[in-house]
């Protein structure tokens, strides 16, 4: 386990300059002036070329020469956009709103979805597993602006029991986590009912039940532990999604995460925080694949985390 | 923040902790046991698992009631300012001298005071930094008197050369301003932005790149600042400005965000010469709230990036008396609607910045309620015609005949367009300046064009384009994720309808949108502009063969003659004719094709919300709004 870690560990840095190096080139690919305003008026050429030459932005190789020397001195650069913040504090106040509304999010999903799920393994063929189903079905149909602008408006606007929006207090979680889990819980409680289901056929759960454990116990205590493991491999890159943010919850319910950076960075063209915000959510995917590898060896004792896979 | 990481750092290690000691403890109860004992063991297996289970239950809402107990210990004081307002964008920057935004403007006005300020509602310059200033007779010098009790909010005095530093900066091309353009009329500050262009462009071609060097560079920029540009501090009180030539409109400028002041002496602490380049470089830290000195009626007391604004009534601001809500918050949200619902829910008095585009704005400015303001703006809603011989890939282009552009104008039905396409009933614009938004200046709207057919027909024909022969290949060009696709379509079916001219429709991506329109890289191209001071010039230089913003390329020796002439012309009815000539004369070859007016939508509730006075120009003196709860 611990050379599995530092394999990976050691594996990070490569990672993050392969992807720094294509992020790097696709966005002076892009076309088009950052420091222009679309609806604006231009000031003179001559403050263009030196706006442009101020940010480095004149030739890639300045600009590269500048961003290394920036990065080694732990600065990611200026946001172009936001020209009185640094990416570095852009980030800095973006990512923990991001990862908490993420994890409370992502163990809502959990909780409901292998719930949910469990629900329907308990009784196959029910009501209650049919009905589960189909509640999964449409949690995965139903993009999240929808679910979220429906519950904004009932919760906040209708009923007023919530404040519109706004990262104040713990309650100000309860319908964005909610929204973002939905998606993530169907999937999840989708998995857990069908893994449940072949589980429940196995040689070693046929043998637990015949040593007279109940239904109940055996689902709960042996066969949910392998039927968890597809919902492992869903987490990694899940937990790493929600916690980077997502653009549209972000929107609905007026948090200040990250997730809005993402789309709004490339759009105008901020090469600096595109590069800082891509490399932080790749820097975030590898650390919770490494997770959940480390994760499926006490899942599944079976599985041999020292063998090549 | 710090505690934040830490307690996030240690609740995510904790899983660890608890998972791995059950781990353990699993494995060593059962080892020395034979295989069939150990699958007969039934009195162990359920012990085990429900360790598990409780660990895992433990884990599990530890992991769960993280987030909500982080976000409690660090949630802050949620009391209600005395004066809440909403805008979608996070503001893009809050330095004076390189702002260009509305809503920094806005925010700008709060927190540094010109030297003179717009009485509101009549829109009328008065003494604000300055208490008094004569202009000389020939109009080319002016000399403003500063308050001696105008403070900074560190206590320190507001003297004339905090003005110098700061119009000087806005001079530099190391601050890159993009209202340069407005200190064009200060003697000697287009060639200073030259000198130190040059300047700085030498020292990086050179071979001495050094701190000393281009500390020596800047002193040598401020050297040649003092004597060649005319702005210059008499003594501490004092101000003296010369024009290169009479501006009737400096006044109103100096009210303006470019010409405010700067704490010269805290400023200069984050501003450093570099020394690979021989810029300056500033460090942006000085806008945040830890330093920020500001001489306005409010101080900045929070920012939160992408959350909101918290002003603080300045204690040291010379009226600050006068100054009305005592707290003043600015939240960003995004959303329109969202927007919509914290104003219903009254947790925002005002929503100066509702997109015109938005279907759900239409659709609130339908509903005809009392909160919802629709107020004309100066602005114009217009399409570029590309005016030059040939496209960028060589084609000719039938639009350099104003003949061809005079009879797509004209057949466009506006009323069409503001009444069933953008609904929210814009006027109608037969001008590029708006009718009604200048005082003394009546745009020349009998020579716009208005919808009619019959001519339309005639004059294409008249051109050789009869039914649209000719005219294939042409496109209407406009920036996506603004609300212009639906307006293009309008337009494109109008013309297809009634001149048989067939156009398709080319969304284009903001940035790429602006390269190419600034490089005649189109047909037809969606734009759309504000005036930003209170003269015609404002919206007619923007013709000018070399102006910057010239998108059509269209030029006209007689238009730059005209405006040439007015520029020197000292009577006022002789110099507004003169634009209304040149304004008739640019309307006659319809090198952009007016739409109409913009308007804003402003969301308030007037009976509680007062001294607003929304008006075209955005004027506003938010430290006297009242506010009844």
């Amino acid at each position: 386990m611990i050379r599995l870690l530092l394999i990976r560990l050691l594996q990070l840095p490569l990672i993050l300059a392969v992807v720094f190096a294509v992020t790097f080139a696709l966005t002076w690919i892009i076309p088009g002036n950052p420091l222009e305003n679309p609806e604006g008026k231009r000031p003179p050429a001559e403050v263009q070329e030196a706006m442009k030459a101020q940010y480095n932005l004149d030739s890639w190789h300045s600009f590269l020469r500048g961003y290394v020397a920036g990065v080694v001195h732990g600065d990611f650069g200026p946001s172009l956009e936001y020209k009185d913040w640094r990416v570095t504090q852009i980030i800095a106040s973006g990512l923990p709103v991001s990862m908490l509304l993420g994890l409370g999010s992502l163990m809502l999903a959990l909780g409901i979805g292998v719930g949910v799920g469990m629900i329907g393994a308990l009784r196959p063929g029910s009501v209650l597993d049919l009905g589960s189903l189909g509640i999964a079905l449409l949690g995965i149909s139903l993009p999240t602006f929808v679910t979220g602008t429906m519950l904004l408006a009932l919760f906040a606007g209708t009923l007023q029991w919530i404040p519109v929006g706004g990262w104040a207090s713990p309650v100000d979680m309860i319908l964005p986590a909610l929204t973002l889990s939905l998606p993530a819980a169907a999937y999840i409680a989708r998995l857990i009912r069908l893994g449940l289901g072949e589980v429940m056929t196995s040689n070693f759960v046929r043998t637990a039940r015949a040593k007279g454990l109940t239904r109940r116990r055996v689902l709960f205590d042996h066969a949910l532990k392998v039927a968890f493991l597809p919902v492992l491999s869903f987490l990694g890159p899940a937990a790493a999604a929600a916690m980077t943010g997502s653009f549209v919850v972000e929107k609905i319910f007026v948090i200040p995460g990250l997730g809005q950076h993402f789309v709004k960075a490339v759009s105008s063209k901020d090469q600096f925080l595109i590069l800082g915000v891509v490399l932080i959510y790749a820097t975030m995917l590898v650390l919770f694949n490494l997770a959940v590898d480390l994760a499926y060896a006490w899942f599944d004792p079976r599985i041999d985390l020292a063998a090549p896979v | 923040m710090a505690l934040m990481t830490s307690s996030l750092l240690i609740s995510s290690s904790l899983p660890f902790v608890v998972v791995g000691a059950g781990a353990v403890d699993s494995v060593t109860s059962t080892t020395d046991l034979t295989e069939l004992e150990r699958v007969t063991r039934l009195d162990v297996l359920p012990d085990i698992a429900e360790d598990h289970r409780v660990r895992l239950t433990i884990l599990y809402l530890l992991l769960l009631c993280t987030a909500p107990v982080l976000v409690w210990l660090t949630g802050s004081d949620q009391r209600r300012a005395d004066f809440t307002w909403a805008v979608g964008t996070e503001p893009n920057t809050l330095d004076p001298q390189r702002m260009s935004w509305l809503k920094d403007i806005r925010l700008a006005e709060c927190l540094f005071e010109p030297l003179v300020r717009m009485r509101m509602p009549d829109m009328i310059p008065e003494p604000a930094a300055a208490r008094a200033w004569t202009v000389s007779n020939d109009g080319l010098t002016y000399t403003f008197s500063l308050r001696d009790n105008a403070r900074w909010s560190n206590g320190d005095a507001v003297r004339a050369s905090d003005f110098v530093y700061a119009w000087r900066r806005a001079m530099l091309p190391d601050s890159s301003a993009d209202y340069i353009g407005l200190m064009h009329c200060i003697e000697g500050a287009k060639a200073f932005f030259h000198f130190r262009t040059e300047q700085v462009t030498a020292y990086r071609k050179g071979s001495t790149h050094s701190a000393s060097a281009a500390a020596r560079l800047h002193e040598a920029t401020v050297a040649h600042f003092d004597q060649t540009v005319g702005v210059r501090a008499i003594d501490d009180h004092t101000l003296c400005v010369q024009l290169v030539r009479r501006t009737p409109y400096f006044i109103e400028l100096c009210a303006f965000a470019t010409f405010m002041p700067v704490h010269a002496a805290s400023h200069r602490r984050f501003v450093e010469p570099d020394p690979g380049t021989g810029m300056l470089k500033t460090d942006t830290q000085w806008i945040k709230p830890d330093h920020l000195v500001s001489n306005g009626p409010y101080r900045l007391a929070r920012w939160r990036f992408k959350r909101d604004i918290l002003l603080v009534a300045n204690t040291d601001y010379w009226n600050a008396a006068d100054v009305g809500p005592r707290t003043i918050v600015q939240r960003i949200i995004e959303s329109p609607a969202t927007q919509w619902l914290s104003f219903r829910g009254g947790e925002v008095d005002w929503l100066p910045e509702l997109p015109s585009t938005s279907t759900m704005v239409a659709d609130l400015v339908a509903e005809g309620r009392d909160t919802v303001h629709v107020i004309p703006g100066a602005g114009t809603y217009f399409y570029n015609f590309n005016c030059k011989p040939y496209f960028t890939d060589g084609r000719e282009n039938p639009l350099a005949d104003p003949r061809v552009r005079r009879a797509l104008s004209m057949a466009v039905d506006r009323s069409t367009l503001v009444t069933k396409v953008t609904r929210l009933g814009q006027p109608i614009a037969r001008t590029f300046v708006p009718v009604d938004v200048l005082p003394g200046y009546s745009a020349p709207t009998d020579a716009g064009l208005v919808f009619d057919l019959a001519n339309a027909k005639r004059l294409l024909a008249e051109a050789g384009h009869a039914d649209g022969r000719g005219l294939e290949g042409l496109a209407i060009m406009y920036n996506t994720g603004a609300g212009h696709e639906r307006i293009a379509q309008a337009i494109k079916a109008m013309w297809q309808e009634h001149l048989g001219v067939s156009v398709t429709l080319e969304g284009v991506e903001g940035r790429r949108f602006s390269d190419r329109l600034k490089n005649q890289d189109y047909a037809i191209a969606r734009a759309g502009w504000f005036g930003d001071y209170r003269d015609p010039t404002t919206f007619l230089d923007k013709f000018l063969a070399e102006n910057g913003n010239n998108d059509a390329a269209w030029s006209n020796p007689a238009f730059d003659a005209m405006l040439a002439e007015a520029a020197m012309t000292a009577e006022v009815p002789a110099r507004i004719a003169l634009l209304e000539q040149a304004e008739a004369l640019m309307l006659d070859e319809q090198p952009i094709m007016p739409l109409f007016h913009y308007v804003s939508v402003h969301v308030f509730d007037a009976k509680r919300v007062r001294n607003l006075w929304p008006n075209a120009w955005h004027l506003r003196r938010l430290e006297r709004v009242q506010i009844s709860r």
